[in-house]
């Protein structure tokens, strides 16, 4: 089976090769945008099955990316997780009412972002071992 | 809202990004190492990191509890704070 595709989009190199360092070791391919415009290119070439969306990003915010997203037709439907630094229920409600499928306050906790991602993508729930900062250790 | 209401509150957004954005960082590697995702770690380079991850930990904790306040709260603890500073000086 093809590995299933994901966009990050985050402004933070460090951040997006952290992401790709993770999913990559669980067998996911990943594709990278650092800004709104190239967000909504990049969705455009390489049509991901998922998303992972920073708000706070350069040339406009992650809100803007969801609602051009909504409005190209073959792009529409791609679940979109919103990992951000930004504070407050305000966002997060926010977020939800624009559509995404989960809200994440950085920093993420690792275990919980894939459970996250597995569930939008509809894949049975993984069974990685989970970090020692995931177990509640540290 | 008033003048030093709204600077504290921006003020609050930004820390909140920043801190954040490098706590996630921190994190992230962090348990790269410690997972073996860039090579096994002997048992004591993972203790090390193990120091690093749970000190990160700790100032999330702060910044979450920091955080949670609002703008006036967050304004009055800082005046309190100040006026300590200045006690002490």
């Amino acid at each position: 089976m093809d590995s299933r595709k994901i966009l990050i989009v985050d402004d933070n190199a460090d951040i997006r090769l952290g992401l790709h360092l993770r999913l990559k070791a669980n067998q996911y391919e990943t594709f990278f945008a650092a800004d709104a415009s190239s967000a909504v290119a990049e969705a455009r070439k390489h049509r991901p099955d998922l998303i992972i969306l920073d708000l706070g990003l350069p040339a406009g915010d992650g809100f803007t990316v969801m609602e051009r997203l909504k409005q190209i037709p073959s792009l529409a439907q791609i679940p979109i997780i919103v990992v951000s630094a930004r504070n407050g229920l305000g966002n997060q409600k926010r977020a939800h009412e624009a559509g995404a499928k989960a809200f994440l306050q950085k920093p993420v906790n690792d275990a919980e972002l894939l459970a996250v991602i597995r569930q939008a993508l509809g894949e049975p729930a993984g069974t990685n071992k989970p970090t020692l900062y995931d177990q509640g250790s540290v | 809202m008033t003048e030093p209401t709204r600077r504290t509150s921006e003020l609050t957004a930004y820390l909140s990004h920043e801190l954040r954005n490098a706590l996630a960082c921190i994190h992230q590697f962090g348990n790269i190492l410690v997972d073996g995702l860039a090579g096994e770690l002997s048992g004591e380079q993972r203790e090390y990191v193990r120091i690093m991850l749970e000190n990160a930990s700790k100032i999330r904790k702060v910044l979450d509890s920091a955080l949670a306040e609002t703008p006036d709260q967050l304004e009055e603890s800082t005046n309190k704070i100040g006026r300590v500073s200045k006690l002490e000086t």
